[in-house]
């Protein structure tokens, strides 16, 4: 049986900032009888459902599958990305983790490379645009072998399907204190040196990515494993790892170069 | 009389014929084709990255913030195809045979065969990409047996099976976007299809960051823009799925097939409180190892471990005893509402059931079950603060996927020519009810094996659009929207779209869900008149229409919605027979199944805009059966 | 040549490099430890440890040119990093929190760096560059330094932030190599806790053990 389903008086400090040019803040709203039961983001569609009525602006936020997959949403709640819950994105989060009379701090992703659209909404498209640069197999739709063809270990398919888990929410670069993107990077670089479909273009993808990343603005890797400690899907730094041997083999010992 | 363009010949060569004589286009003019392709899911991503490597220029739209997250990223559980790598029977017509009878004799034949046969090409496109699907110890790939078929042939990648191959699709579109042959414009909702001379001539869409109108102009235009399940406020869908490009292009003149076609998945955890946003699905492949059940005695406030077997009603074990829990989806989903009807329902809305696994457990051990299901078991406990391997879960059905769409011909083109629809958006290949894990199928067969055939012979034959974005088409379109978004923010009412919307939800559910009748889908379009009248009166939206506005967005979404709920009553009164996720209550076997009515419904039904104060009118495809036999579904 | 400077370049170029010149940190401080235990064996054996040592010539010199170049590159590289990571975030979190990977030691890595390269200059003149006699000899300047108390003390907590700075960068070295393994990771974890409490112990009881035998 669901625990007895109870409410709780809130306070939230949230950011609000109108557009990416102009200053923002932090707001402070009052939210009464906001039941356990609900989602975090079912709290701030309450909060907005009455701010419409009184046309105020709502606080904007992104948010989609609301079940933890399309890697959408994302807030940083009392300091930590995607909440205080470990494994989970912020949809995922239930109201049941807080106590009455709780004061929460909701901010939007922090990085240069992420700049704000509006309140908690940020611009991810540099993790886009990192992919784009060679987080690929080049193969045209036709042109592929059978697909038993070329037998993977399960132990290797494992660990790539491990990496390719990511849901590219970002929450690894606002949890990094330098702001890098290296977890979100070495996934994507990880799941396609261990397979053997990517192999032939590994050295040119790890070259090409990692100077894309390094473009985008993005910090570096100080080894801090907050990335890990933030993300819902449990990647791992053996993956940054295995991105920087994979990109130390394209700078010292391949042609790419 | 709908004409489906199905080419001539035996149904095995279909495809085979039509690729080999189709007109192609000249490699070195492909480049002068400009495509846009609205939606980057499984379908419209595929789509956009294989245009481009063949040489089109393409223009793709979508809705959030990256094409990484259209919402086929949410499937779970796996996709088929005719592999049969575990050499126990599959083949190309059994898939094909499964998949039209699962869709109980509403599809197409000679799409539903294509879809079979191209399913191959899939899993290697797939492998070839990277995509890790689950391997044996041999390093070969892992199949599964998925929503009751008699044969393993569904691929999987854990439960994230629509992610990885999206995330396929996303990486070959990266690439393509990174050459620069793929512009992609995030965060753009479709706001109107251009059409000038009954030709699709480019789209208006509408910058959710800053409100501005675009005008893109094309060649031909793709929608894959998914399903309308959303209509029903609670479904397992995301926040952003919406009919609006859909019921655009219906309004344009491109028909609308079989709208009333839903399907409710039955394994989703039930409502718990009006604050709620959506319902969650949980694999199907609970019903595995879970036995479904309700207390005997509505009355029976006991523990549920408490109440010992003579009180329990397992009511699909008892029902259907050859099949037990494992009939398919839309049986399951009917029964649980016929208890819950009944009053036999658990949980605080009485409008949930039990999915026991104390059984499985007590027999394979806990590890064993938290082994098959360690994920679903976390994820139902996060979300009902209850753990799954002491007391049953609580499961209730959700609409999951909408098997009606626009119209489209076997080049998936729509009424309007040059308008092309793939995907969810579609109606084609599923009937009136789909297989489990044949969605994943059939975006992808449309995006990266159909339509890179298909769009030649129309591109072949009408050439260049020769009108442009200074077309005074274009101008009017974007003129028309704008104040269509400025009326919606000046009503200032006391409602929000939101609530709206939750209303709508329940008049479909009621009306128009799991089970129909007659008089409650002529009440429910007489509520939905009142409602959309409501709307427009009462609605309020804030903030302006010049920046990020998501309750303008959702306000759009919601207006849509309340027309096109009203096309699914309409359907669903027009069909006077019951077929998969249709059931008319009128129209059951003795045994309480979907009784179809092959003699006078076996058609598809494309409905044509006449205004909004008109009822839409009615054009048949009749259905021809050459190659399988039509019989009455039975699990018994 | 250019493909080794775009390599060094990139961020994790850079990481390679503090990982590389930190490895060689390490290497010549378990050096330089091993030769200042000859102090726990008296002035005798520390002053004829010195006396083998600058025996050594021009190999001294390689050695000490070596030290400085790599000085040089941890920390022109390091101090690039953190402004670099510093701009990579303009606006700061009003509220931050560890999630659970930071530690004290990596959060403190360029801060216990800069402390260290101060005591570095600081021992230098102290030891280094000071005129050594017979009748001075670097054992007499090493107790002469350690009897005053403030010296002893600040000697002291530069070792406890040299084995901060370890504790973190070893691992932290083997893991910008690319050389993170389940099966090997937490022993180089632990070796790398060992390693810091070995330099924390040995270089950091030396200012109270010094002034005792001298005395």
């Amino acid at each position: 049986m669901t625990t007895e389903e109870k409410n709780i008086n809130i306070t939230l400090k949230v950011w609000r900032q109108k557009s990416p040019d102009v200053k923002g803040r932090l707001e402070t709203i009052e939210a009464r009888d906001i039941s356990t039961d609900m989602s975090f983001l079912e709290m701030l569609d309450t909060i907005n459902e009455g701010l419409i009525i009184q046309s105020k602006e709502p606080i904007e936020f992104d948010n989609d599958c609301r079940e933890g997959i399309c890697g959408m949403c994302g807030a940083v709640v009392d300091g930590i990305p995607h909440g205080p819950e470990s494994a989970m994105t912020l949809c995922q989060l239930h109201m049941r983790k807080f106590k009455n009379e709780d004061i929460i701090f909701v901010e939007p992703w922090r990085a240069r490379a992420f700049p704000i659209i509006k309140d908690l909404i940020v611009d991810r498209s540099a993790l886009d645009k990192i992919i784009q640069s060679g987080g690929f197999v080049s193969i045209a739709a036709g042109g592929a072998p059978d697909a038993n063809s070329i037998p993977i270990s399960q132990d290797i398919a494992e660990k790539a399907m491990d990496a390719a888990a990511c849901i590219g929410c970002g929450a690894c670069v606002a949890a990094c204190p330098n702001a890098s993107a290296m977890l979100f990077v070495s996934a994507k670089i990880s799941q396609l040196a261990l397979l053997p479909q990517g192999k032939p273009e590994a050295a040119q993808r790890a070259w090409n990515m990692v100077n894309t990343m390094d473009d985008c603005g993005f910090g570096n890797c100080t080894n801090e494993k907050e990335c890990e400690a933030v993300c819902p899907k449990k990647i791992s730094i053996v993956n940054i790892a295995r991105m920087n041997r994979e990109f130390f083999k394209s700078g010292f010992a391949s042609q790419v170069l | 009389m709908l004409d489906g363009k199905i080419p001539a010949g035996p149904l095995e060569q279909k495809w085979d014929t039509y690729r080999s004589t189709v007109k192609l286009v000249n490699p070195a003019n492909k480049r002068k084709y400009n495509i846009i392709v609205v939606g980057t899911g499984l379908a419209g991503g595929a789509a956009a990255a294989t245009l481009a490597e063949l040489g089109y220029n393409v223009k793709n739209f979508c809705i959030q913030d990256s094409p990484r997250r259209a919402h086929s990223i949410a499937a779970q559980g796996g996709i088929n195809a005719a592999k049969n790598y575990p050499n126990d029977g599959d083949s190309i017509w059994r898939l094909f045979h499964d998949t039209i009878k699962g869709g109980d004799y509403r599809s197409r034949e000679a799409n539903v065969y294509r879809l079979a046969q191209v399913s191959n090409n899939i899993i290697d496109q797939c492998v070839a990409q990277g995509v890790p699907f689950a391997r044996d110890y041999g390093g070969l790939l892992a199949n599964r047996s998925f929503g009751g078929a008699q044969v393993s042939r569904t691929f999987y990648a854990r439960g994230q099976t629509g992610q990885q191959l999206l995330l396929g699709a996303y990486s070959s579109l990266s690439r393509q976007i990174g050459m620069g042959k793929v512009q992609m414009f995030p965060r753009r909702e479709l706001v109107d299809l251009v059409v000038v001379d009954g030709r699709t001539r480019g789209v208006v869409v509408r910058n959710l960051v800053n409100g501005k109108l675009e005008s893109h102009a094309g060649d031909a235009v793709i929608l894959a823009t998914g399903g309308y399940g959303n209509v029903f406020f609670l479904s397992t869908n995301a926040v952003s799925c919406n009919v609006g490009a859909a019921f655009n292009a219906y309004k344009k003149g491109a028909y609308f097939a079989n709208p009333c076609y839903t399907q409710i998945h039955p394994t989703c955890i039930p409502v718990s409180g009006t604050h709620q946003s959506k319902l969650t699905l949980m694999s199907e492949s609970l019903r595995n190892d879970g036995r479904v059940w309700v207390p005997k005695d509505p009355s029976d406030k006991r523990n549920p471990a408490d109440i010992p077997e003579s009180g329990r009603y397992y009511y699909l074990e008892e029902k259907y005893p050859s099949f037990g829990n494992l009939v398919p989806r839309d049986v399951a989903s009917r029964n649980a509402k016929e208890v819950c009807d009944r009053g036999l329902g658990v949980s605080a809305t009485r409008y949930a059931v039990y999915l026991d696994f104390s059984d499985a457990i007590k027999r394979d051990g806990k590890d064993a079950i938290a082994k098959k299901y360690g994920n679903l078991f976390d994820m139902y406990h996060n979300i009902m603060d209850d753990n799954p391997y002491d007391t049953p879960m609580m499961i209730y059905p959700a609409t999951h996927y909408t098997m009606g769409g626009l119209w489209v011909d076997y080049e998936l083109q729509t009424t309007i020519p040059g308008c092309f629809a793939l995907g969810e958006a579609n109606f084609s290949d599923h009937g009136a009810n789909r297989l489990g894990a044949s969605a994943l199928m059939q975006g992808l067969a449309d995006g990266y094996f159909v339509i890179p055939y298909t769009i030649a012979p129309f591109l072949a034959k009408n050439g260049n659009s020769d009108i442009k974005e200074n077309h005074p088409a274009f101008k009017e379109a974007e003129k028309s929207a704008d104040s269509y978004v400025k009326k919606l923010l000046s009503i200032n009412g006391n409602q929000t779209a939101g609530e709206i919307h939750r209303k709508l939800g329940q008049i479909i559910w009621d009306y128009v869900g799991m089970a129909r009748n007659n008089k409650g889908l002529k009440k429910a379009i007489e509520m939905i008149k009142d409602l959309k009248e409501q709307f427009w009166s009462s609605v309020t939206v804030p903030g302006s229409d010049r920046d990020f506005n998501f309750a303008l967005q959702k306000a759009m979404r919601v207006a849509d919605f309340l027309e096109f709920g009203e096309l699914m009553a309409v359907d669903a009164l027009h069909r006077q027979e019951s077929c998969g996720g249709h059931l008319n209550e009128a129209f059951q076997t003795d045994e309480g199944e979907a009784r179809r009515d092959d003699e006078n419904y076996s058609h598809v039904a494309a409905w044509e805009y006449k205004g909004q104060e008109n009822e839409p009118a009615f054009h048949k495809e009749p259905l021809v059966f050459e190659n399988v036999e039509l019989t009455q579904r039975s699990y018994k | 040549m250019n493909w080794l400077i775009n390599t060094f370049g990139t961020s994790i170029g850079k990481k390679l490099l503090m990982a590389l010149s930190g490895a060689c940190f390490i290497g010549f401080l378990l050096g330089h430890l091993g030769g200042n235990t000859t102090l726990y064996f008296g002035k005798e054996a520390f002053n004829s440890y010195a006396e083998h040592l600058h025996a050594l010539g021009i190999l001294v010199n390689i050695a000490e040119i070596s030290l400085l170049t790599l000085l040089v590159i941890h920390v022109v590289t390091g101090v690039t990093l953190f402004f670099q990571n510093l701009g990579a975030r303009p606006q700061r979190y009003a509220v931050s929190k560890r999630a659970g990977g930071r530690t004290w030691a990596s959060a403190t890595m360029p801060y216990t760096g800069v402390l260290i390269l101060i005591f570095v200059i600081f021992h230098l003149i102290n030891f280094h560059f000071v005129e050594k006699t017979l009748d001075n000899t670097i054992f007499d300047i090493v107790s002469k330094t350690f009897v005053q108390p403030e010296f002893m003390i600040f000697y002291i907590i530069a070792m406890i932030i040299v084995a901060f700075h370890v504790s973190h960068g070893f691992w932290s070295l083997f893991q910008t190599l690319g050389a993170n393994h389940p099966k090997y990771m937490p022993i180089i974890t632990r070796v790398g806790i060992i390693l810091s409490l070995v330099f924390g112990i040995g270089f950091g009881l030396l200012p109270i053990f010094v002034p005792l035998i001298a005395s």
